[in-house]
Order: C-alpha cells, then sequence, then structure tokens
C-alpha cells in the first residue's frame, strides 16, 4: 500500500483511538495522541518522494493526491510546526477537561491540511477544506458556551468562503468536465473573461479568510485568542498558511496568465498592507497577550499577503520565507502564553508582571519569538522583512513599502508590550509561586527559537525549499541571484552578507557584556526589584507600580482617529440590515394557515381579475 | 585571519575616533547652549570628564540580568551601525563592513540597541523608565516615516539601497543628493531632530518630569556605557546624514566641518523651542516632514 | 600592574580629578534652602562651569545636597536616597539648619544636627547662603575630593550601627531593605 494511504490511515484511526483511549488511562491517550501526529509527519518526510502521486475512485469521481516542490514546502509547515504543537499540548492539556474531544480535533485538522497540500484535484481539497474548518471551529468553542458566538463568526466567514469556492469549483467543472486543478489551470487561459475573473475572486474570497486578509479577518482575533493556546499555535502558525498555499497557487498559476491579473495584484497587495497597518494598530491597544497576538497574525499575514501579490522573485521569496518565521515566531509566542496561561491562570498584562526570573527559557524564547516578529537581526525576521521592503522597493511600490514600514515599526510597541507586560516590571508577591512551565512544554518553544536564531544567519536552509517551489511553480532559478546560503540580494545587486554581521553582532556584545560584569565586579550588586529610586518612598509588598494600564497611550492618543472606525461595525449593520429584512419577511410567512388562506385567495382573486391582461 | 585582525583593528579605530568626536561634539552643544543663554558654561571637554567619573564609580547595582545587558545591547547599535557607514569616502583606513549591509539593515540594527535597552529598563521595575520607554517607541513611529519616506526616495531616484552606492552616485555627478533631492534632504533633516531626541522632542528622558526616563536606574558604569554608546551613535548618525546628502568626506577635517554644520541643527533648533507632548511630536513628524518625504516621492518618480 | 602601589596612586588622581570636575547634585529640596538652588544653576552664577550638574535620579548622582530643615518624615526618605547612590558619594549641608537646627532649633519635628544621621562632606553656613556661598561650598568640597579627603561615605560604612542606632530613635516604623556595601 502506498504511504500517503498509510499517513490518512494512521492520522484516521489515531484520531478515533485517542478519543477513546481516554476512557482506559490518560497516559495511553496521550501516547496514542503523540503516535498518531509523529508518525505520520516522520512517514511523510522519510517515504513520500516528491513527484509521487496516487489515483482512486471513490462513489464514481476519481481522486488524486499527490506532491510536487510547492506543497512539500508547506508541509514542512505543517508538520513541523503540527508536531512540535502536539508535544507542547500533550503538557498543556494535562488536567484539562474534554482532552479527547480535544485531540480528535487536532489530529484532525493536521490531517486535512496534510491532505489540502497533497489533493490534486477540487473535490478532495473541498473536502479537507471543510474538515479543515470544522475541526478548527469545534476546537474553537472548546471552551464552551461562552465564546459560542465567537465560534459562529468564524464559522460564518469559513462558511462565506467555502459556498464561495464551491461555487467556484461547480463553475470550473462546467467548463472543462473535470475536477483536476491540472485541468483547471490548463483551461484558464482560454475561459470567458468574465469566468476568468470570477473563478479567481471566488477562490481568493475562500482562500482570504483562511489567511484572515482585510475585510475577511474580523473572526480571527476572537477564534485565535478563544482557542486553547497548543491548538492557536497550530490555528495562527500553519492553518492561516493554508489560505497563502491557495493564494499563491491561484494567482501564479492563474492570474498571472490574464492581462487584468495586474489589478488583482495590486488590490491584494495594498490589502496586505491595510490589513498589516490595521491588525498593528489593534494589536498595540490590546490588554489580552492572546488577543494582542491575534492582532499581530492578522499583521504578520498582511505582510505575507502583500509579498505573494507582488509576485515579483524576490517577493515570492519574501512571502514564503516570511510564512515559514511566521509559522515559526508566531507558534512560539502562542505557546509562551499558554505556558504563562498555565501556570498563573491568566494571560493579562495587567495583572502578570515581572516573571523572567521565574520562566527564564520561557522568557529566552519568547524573547528570540520576539526579535524575530519585530525583524530585527541577526534573527530569521529580519531576512524576510528585508526581502519584502527591497522587493517593493524594486517593483516601484513606493507608496506601499511606506505603509509596510509603519506597521512593521508600529509593531515594537506591541512586541515590547508583549515581553514587558509578562516578563518585566516589579516582581509581585501574588506571582512568587509561579514556576517555569514543564519540560515538555518548553522544549517545543525553544527548539523553534533555536531554528529562528539559525535561519537568521542561514536563511538558504529554507530559501533552498522555497526556490525549488517557486520554480515548481513555473519561476527561474534565484539562486546564486538573489539569496546564497548566507548572502540575501535584490534586483539591483545590493546585498546584505549575513554571516560577518552575525559574528560582530555576537563580538560586539559578549566584549560588552565582559567589560560590565567584569568591571567592578565585586562591587556590583543585584537588587529587588521593590529597591527603586521613587521619591525616596520604599514600596510596600503589595503595592505595584508597574505601569501596565493604558500601556502605549501616547501613541494610541496620536492614532485615535484612525482607529474610530471598525470593519466590525459595517459587518454588524449588515447583519442588523438582515435581520430588518427577515424580519419583514417573517410577517408574510407568519406561520398561519389563515393568513396563508388569505393568500391563496387574493391570488385567486388578482387571477381572476387580471386574467386578461396575463393570459 | 590576518585580514580579520585588521578589520578587527580598523573597527577599534573607528570606534575610538567616533567616541572622542562623539564626546567633543555633545561638550561643544553643552558650550553652545550655555552660550546661548549667556553663561560662560563647561569647558568643551566636559563629557570627556563626566564619562571618566562615571567609569570610576565604584559601586553599581541591577535589577536583573536584561537591567544588566541592557547597554551592551545599546553599544551593539552603536557600533554596527558604525561598521556600516563608511567614515571616509576614499575608505583604505575604515573598510569594516561597509559593503556586507545596506540601508535598510541600518534602519533595522538602529532599533536593536533601544528596543535591548528598553527591556533591561523594563526590568528594573521603575514605573518611570516604562513611561519613558512607551514615549521613546512612540516618537520613534513618528520620525522613522519621513525619514524612510526620504530614505526610498532617494533608493528609487538612483536604483540603489547601498550607501556607497549612494555615495558614488554623488562622486560621479558631483552635485550632492542635497542639491540634486531637496526635498527628501528636509524631511530626513527633520526626522534627524526627532532622532537626536533634543529639545522639542526630548519627552523621553525628561529628566524634570520622570526622572531621565530609561536611564532612571542605571549609574556608574551601565550610565557610562550608555553615555558612550550615545556619543558614538550620535556620531554615526551625522556621518550617515553626510555620506547620504553631502557627498561624504575625503579626509577627516572635511568630515568634521560637515557633521558639526550639520550637527548644528539640532542643537539650534532645541534653544529655541519648548518641550512636545508625545502626541504633538508624533503628529508634528507626520505633517510637514511626511508632506515633503511624499514631495521628495514624488520627485523620484517624475524625475 | 594595577595592583602596584604607586601606579594605583596615579589612577587614584586622575579619578579623583575626574570626580572633582563632575559633579552631579541631587538637590533634595527639604526646605526653603532650595529656592537659592536655581540662581546657582542658572545664567548668573552659572555653576555648570565649575562641572556641577543636576542629577535626576539618585542612582545617577554624586552629591546629595540637603537643603535647609529636615523633618523627621522627610529624614527617612534623605537615608533612602542616600543609600540608594553609587559609591563614592558625599553629602553637602546646606544652611544653618543642617548644622545646628538654626531658627529651628527648639522645633519639635525637625532634626537638628544633620551628621549625627548622614555623613556630611562640607556644611555651607548662612540663613539662606547666597549661591555665592554655595559655589564656595561646592569649591571647598573639590577641593577635599582631591586630596581624598571626602570619605563620608567610608566613615558611614564603617559606623553604620552607630548611625542606624540614631536614625531609628527618630523614625519608628522602619521598613527598609537593608543596606550591605
Amino acid at each position: 500500500m502506498n504511504t500517503i494511504y498509510i499517513i490518512f490511515l494512521i492520522f484516521l484511526g489515531g484520531a478515533v483511538f485517542t478519543y477513546f483511549a481516554g476512557k482506559i488511562h490518560k497516559v495511553l491517550q496521550d501516547i496514542l495522541f503523540l503516535v498518531s501526529i509523529l508518525v505520520p509527519a516522520y512517514l511523510f518526510f522519510a517515504n513520500v518522494e516528491i513527484g509521487q502521486n496516487v489515483n482512486l475512485t471513490l462513489g464514481g469521481i476519481s481522486l488524486s493526491w499527490g506532491i510536487n516542490y510547492f506543497s512539500w514546502l508547506f508541509s514542512l509547515i505543517v508538520l513541523g510546526l503540527g508536531s512540535l504543537a502536539a508535544i507542547y499540548a500533550v503538557g498543556f492539556m494535562k488536567g484539562e477537561k474534554r482532552r479527547g474531544y480535544f485531540y480528535f480535533n487536532f489530529i484532525l485538522s493536521i490531517m486535512a491540511m496534510t491532505g489540502i497540500l497533497l489533493s490534486r484535484d477540487l473535490v478532495s481539497f473541498f473536502v479537507f477544506w471543510e474538515i479543515m474548518t470544522w475541526s478548527s471551529y469545534l476546537i474553537t468553542i472548546y471552551n464552551g458556551n461562552k465564546v459560542q458566538s465567537i465560534g459562529i463568526k468564524y464559522f460564518v466567514f469559513s462558511a462565506i468562503g467555502a459556498y464561495a469556492m464551491l461555487m467556484a469549483i461547480v463553475m470550473v467543472h462546467h467548463i472543462t468536465g473535470s475536477f483536476m486543478i491540472g485541468d483547471m489551470i490548463h483551461a484558464y487561459p482560454a475561459m470567458a473573461l468574465s469566468m476568468q475573473i470570477w473563478i479567481p475572486i471566488m477562490f481568493l474570497m475562500a482562500f482570504g479568510v483562511k489567511a484572515a486578509m482585510m475585510p475577511l479577518h474580523v473572526w480571527a482575533p476572537g477564534a485565535y485568542s478563544n482557542a486553547p493556546m497548543a491548538y492557536t499555535s497550530v490555528f495562527s502558525g500553519a492553518l492561516s498558511k493554508m489560505g497563502i498555499y491557495g493564494m499563491t497557487l491561484v494567482l501564479v498559476t492563474m492570474v498571472n496568465h490574464i492581462p487584468q491579473g495586474v489589478w488583482f495584484r495590486e488590490v491584494l497587495a495594498w490589502l496586505g498592507g491595510i490589513t498589516a497597518v490595521i491588525g498593528t494598530l489593534w494589536a498595540i491597544q490590546q490588554d489580552d497577550a492572546k488577543k494582542l497576538l491575534a492582532y499581530s497574525s492578522v499583521a504578520q499575514l498582511g505582510y505575507i499577503i502583500t509579498g505573494i501579490a507582488i509576485g515579483t522573485e524576490l517577493a515570492m521569496l519574501a512571502g514564503l520565507f516570511l510564512a515559514v518565521m511566521h509559522a515559526l515566531f508566531k507558534g512560539t509566542l502562542f505557546m509562551v502564553v499558554g505556558a504563562i496561561e498555565k501556570q498563573t491562570g491568566t494571560s493579562n498584562f495587567t495583572e502578570v508582571t515581572g516573571l523572567i526570573r521565574k520562566m527564564p527559557w520561557t522568557f529566552l524564547s519568547a524573547l528570540l519569538a520576539i526579535i524575530a516578529l519585530a525583524g530585527i537581526p541577526p534573527l530569521g525576521g529580519f531576512v524576510g522583512k528585508w526581502m519584502l521592503y527591497e522587493s517593493l522597493i524594486t517593483s516601484n511600490h513606493y507608496l506601499l513599502v511606506i505603509v509596510i514600514f509603519f506597521a512593521s515599526t508600529a509593531a515594537f510597541l506591541y512586541c515590547y508590550k508583549f515581553l514587558f507586560g509578562f516578563f518585566m516590571g516589579q516582581e509581585e508577591k501574588e506571582w512568587a509561586h509561579v514556576k517555569e512551565a514543564p519540560a515538555v512544554m518548553v522544549l517545543p518553544m525553544l527548539i523553534m527559537a533555536l531554528f529562528m536564531l539559525v535561519l537568521g544567519t542561514f536563511p538558504g536552509i529554507i530559501l533552498n525549499p522555497i526556490n525549488h517551489g517557486l520554480q515548481a511553480l513555473g519561476y527561474a532559478d534565484s539562486y546564486k541571484h538573489l539569496w546564497d546560503t548566507s548572502i540575501i540580494l535584490n534586483s539591483w545587486g545590493n546585498k546584505v552578507v549575513l554571516q560577518p554581521i552575525l559574528y560582530s553582532i555576537a563580538g560586539i556584545f559578549l566584549f560588552f557584556i565582559a567589560f560590565l560584569t567584569w568591571k567592578g565586579y565585586k562591587n556590583t550588586r543585584f537588587i529587588s526589584t521593590k529597591d527603586i529610586s521613587s521619591s525616596g518612598e520604599v514600596p510596600k509588598e503589595d503595592e505595584n507600580l508597574t505601569f501596565s494600564v493604558g500601556f502605549m497611550q501616547p501613541f494610541y492618543r496620536a492614532v485615535e482617529p484612525a482607529m474610530r472606525r471598525q470593519i466590525d461595525k459595517y459587518y454588524n449593520a449588515f447583519a442588523d440590515g438582515l435581520e430588518a429584512t427577515f424580519e419583514f419577511l417573517r410577517r408574510i410567512y407568519t406561520g398561519n394557515g389563515q393568513t396563508y388562506a388569505i393568500y391563496v385567495i387574493v391570488f385567486v382573486v388578482v387571477m381572476l381579475l387580471f386574467k386578461d391582461f396575463l393570459f | 585571519m590576518e585580514e580579520v585582525l585588521y578589520n578587527v583593528l580598523g573597527a577599534i579605530a573607528t570606534f575610538l575616533v567616533a567616541f572622542v568626536v562623539g564626546m567633543t561634539y555633545g561638550g561643544l552643544n553643552r558650550k553652545i547652549t550655555a552660550r546661548v543663554q549667556n553663561r560662560k558654561g563647561p569647558p568643551f571637554y566636559q563629557n570627556f570628564i563626566d564619562t571618566l567619573k562615571l567609569a570610576s564609580k565604584k559601586s553599581a547595582i541591577h535589577h536583573g540580568v536584561m537591567q544588566h545587558f541592557g547597554p551592551a545591547f545599546l553599544m551593539v547599535t552603536s557600533v554596527m551601525s558604525l561598521l556600516i557607514v563608511p567614515v571616509l569616502t576614499h575608505n583604505q583606513w575604515f573598510p569594516n563592513l561597509n559593503f556586507h549591509g545596506d540601508l535598510i539593515f541600518l534602519l533595522y540594527i538602529m532599533v536593536f540597541g533601544p528596543l535591548g535597552m528598553a527591556l533591561g529598563a523594563g526590568q528594573t521595575g521603575n514605573p518611570n523608565s516604562a513611561i519613558g520607554i512607551t514615549r521613546g517607541l512612540s516618537q520613534m513611529v513618528g520620525y522613522e516615516i519621513p525619514w524612510v519616506l526620504a530614505l526610498v526616495a532617494l533608493m528609487i531616484q538612483y536604483h540603489t539601497t547601498s550607501i556607497v552606492g549612494l555615495m558614488a552616485v554623488q562622486a560621479q555627478s558631483g552635485t550632492w543628493l542635497m542639491f540634486s533631492s531637496p526635498f527628501a534632504f528636509i524631511a530626513a533633516v527633520m526626522a534627524m531632530l526627532g532622532m537626536f531626541s533634543y529639545s522639542p522632542f526630548d519627552v523621553v528622558i525628561a529628566p524634570a518630569e520622570i526622572a531621565s526616563g530609561p536611564a532612571s536606574e542605571n549609574g556608574g558604569k551601565y550610565l557610562f556605557t550608555m553615555m558612550s554608546s550615545g556619543s558614538v551613535f550620535a556620531f554615526v548618525k551625522l556621518t550617515l546624514y553626510v555620506d547620504l546628502f553631502m557627498g561624504g568626506a575625503d579626509n577627516i577635517v572635511i568630515l568634521l566641518v560637515k557633521t558639526f554644520a550639520l550637527y548644528m541643527i539640532p542643537v539650534l533648533y532645541s534653544l529655541t523651542t519648548v518641550r512636545y507632548r508625545t502626541e504633538q511630536s508624533i503628529r508634528w513628524f507626520w505633517g510637514w516632514p511626511s508632506f515633503f518625504g511624499l514631495l521628495a516621492i514624488l520627485q523620484a518618480v517624475i524625475f | 600592574m594595577i595592583n602596584d602601589k604607586n601606579s594605583q596612586k596615579i589612577v587614584d588622581i586622575i579619578q579623583n580629578w575626574a570626580r572633582k570636575h563632575s559633579i552631579w547634585v541631587l538637590g533634595y529640596g527639604t526646605g526653603c534652602g532650595s529656592i537659592e538652588i536655581p540662581p546657582t544653576m542658572t545664567s548668573r552664577y552659572d555653576a555648570e562651569r565649575l562641572g556641577v550638574r543636576g542629577a535626576a535620579t539618585p542612582r545617577q548622582a554624586d552629591v546629595l545636597l540637603i537643603t535647609g530643615y529636615l523633618t523627621t518624615k522627610t529624614l527617612k526618605r534623605v537615608i533612602r536616597v542616600y543609600e540608594q547612590m553609587q559609591d563614592p558619594k558625599y553629602v553637602i549641608g546646606f544652611g544653618s539648619c543642617t548644622i545646628n537646627g538654626g531658627m529651628y532649633y527648639d522645633s519639635y519635628n525637625t532634626i537638628k544636627v544633620l551628621d549625627k544621621y548622614l555623613p556630611v562632606d562640607v556644611y555651607i553656613n548662612g540663613c539662606m547662603p547666597r549661591p555665592e556661598a554655595v559655589l564656595s561650598g561646592f569649591g571647598q568640597l573639590q577641593k577635599r575630593i582631591a586630596e581624598g579627603r571626602a570619605d563620608g561615605a567610608k566613615q558611614y560604612k564603617e559606623n553604620l550601627e552607630w548611625y542606624r542606632a540614631n536614625q531609628k530613635k527618630i523614625i519608628p516604623n522602619w521598613v527598609m531593605p537593608e543596606y550591605n556595601w
């Protein structure tokens, strides 16, 4: 039997067995859960060859599953992050309720994402897409009734996207008579112009929902912040990348072939930029770490969308590299929040302070992830950001580059807020009992942090598969021309050589650390955070002087006019309008037999009166 | 191996030059301020004495490892950007890392230190530090906009993102970029006012209000490192402006003349104004400076 | 080489020279004397030409300036501020009130002799001392620093128990971090 079948069988069987194993023993459940994620991941990377294809016929429809370089790149995100998140989830779910429910849906959504990447036909693509939506929806409402409305918001938007996709699939089948993605791509350039425009729009709507693109992003903050954090790292890190995957396919294989495609790409790029700005501005304002990260995810996905929408080689490299980086750092950050929530019971900045000495390893991974998020060298985020800017400048998007730059400069504000809120500030008695999270939760974070560090200096490790993936989509080889193992170039030939930079930074840093430590070592004392120079007063034990309420107020006051308008309000107005329409319709369809009898009589009378005109 | 050694020695030489020049400029700033206020003022080498005194403080305190590392983060920014920015046009003396990074890299390495320092200041638990940092970061978002507008205008006009490339453009054409792209120069100089954070943009440290903000828990060797880093960084910023807009400098004397002339802009402007609130300064940067930045881009696109 | 006695002497001379010419003052405006600080610092008398300059927090300051009478309530804060300053540090008692209580010699809630609670390096006499007197006081301090005789902090450390006993006599609710350097 082919490995691809085995992978899906393990996923499906593992999901079911894990669900019921909880009745026998909890440890058995954990082990089964890990097995049913890690074993398929191992099998996938060890045994599935790129270019492999399997066909089968189910219910009269021929399905085709296979893998190319491009989907292999995304499977790296899905299965890599999925495995680490699974290990983390075992620690995170310890002692929680409804573990079977959580594990079941977790496995299913990893399976669905793998399925999406393997699908070579639209039917299985759609089916897996729906499984992914359902399983993520079910995890979103894991916390019970109070998050029901958030879950429904997510589901409504996903459903709109799914129906758009379904319509597109039906239209494609009507035109080509086949469900194969390859056939659709071949037939696309010869289609009528209206079809050429509508089919991509339908698909992009479906993918835009999952990628949290600007007008369709409103579900994301709620859903990301209310799912259990062990899943959110996958939700934001990998699941949103499915939208990016689909968008890239639509843009590159379809839209690029028609002259009107440039409008698609411009509009998408600007939507991405606006998404980045809006997400950032809202992230700065949040007091809840989960919400902050959720908005920040929206913003980061905006950069990625901009990158792939610009569509030059460098921009594609940038977008996809940022996608990988986003999976790494946002995965880590959600895990950090999960660990803190697990240890302290809250994820609110105004409540938790001064954890740095209690959770040093968590802090270290959060620090590295934040540096990567902010795009500061020498971590991997910088490489992606640099490529994005250079691609925007060299492709003459000079206003968009300002928009993106504004978003990523403002991102420093929430980056700092995140680190400060949890780890810095005064150490409080209330949190004196907090211990470092268990190793099974810390290890995945540290592993990802290490990856980010390595990718910052040797981005070639990831740029190589990205390059192969882009070649599979028809781009030219960009090795040595836009990137090398540790050099990044733009199309004007300007470059950043990363290795000497890393060594210089490390050298300077270590030198001055040595200087600061060695100089007057004996007379340097560590003092507690209560011993501060605050007007000669000694803060009492229960007195907390940390500045955390209304943290970025000065900035918020400056940008306030821009934040008065919320897209949510428009959706609500739209929903209210719909409700009013339904209310009106309900007055007609009252459900009362007599009313219907009157309708029938009126109808007959009208018929009789106007029969001369009508017939 | 020999090359590495040569580079390290060159870097140390550059650092010493930057340290001395930056410190002297700081002292001259104090002297000029005093003369404008009809005072005698401290000697121009007063800043050297101050740093020496801070270095010879016997004891020091820290609130944790991040505060201990904070000044080192700042130093990374100063020295790294010093290595990236070409000090002299024909650069046999200070080759450093000029060809290893470009303007975008410079923009990002410039925030590495302040953010690291901000973490250190956050760990002190002093509310004044955190307040100062929120102000500083907010103000940074303000002045980065005109600054980036100006830089992007230069980049798209001359099709290069490297500082060395922009200097070569000026050497070839014989005109300084401040004349061939005047709007970019105006926007960049207005952004420089914020970068130096002298009055009216000194809301970050505001000694009488939030007790010098981020530095309020640092003394002795920590303050010494921060002050040195600040001096070096001032030199780097001025040199960068000279390189970008005034054609660089052939020898150290010309460099000193040009940088000092530029340095007078923030110094003299600061003497005539009072402190802005944070949101006022942000809006100031998003007003006329950004308008000039947009004009610069327009000019770059049309011509 | 650093431990060699003569080179240590040279280093001391250089360091004391730097300390002498860079005096960062934390003006603790306890009493009416603080009104004399602005004229000392500004254009007319310009203390900055001597290297005297205001410091924002005790961590950065070298000199604690006690300007005038000190109430028992303020004493606790002043001690706190003094202990937060970094070595080497100096105290200047400003005005007659810090010497013997001055016009508050019989007040129930001011301390009379500052030297019993903090090691004063230089007293500036007068009620009020004029800015000229203040500058002369700084000059005196500079002279003592250059000679290496401004060792109030050292005395404080050596006689900590005596100082503590005096301080605790005045301050009933003593809740302060340990002073252990």
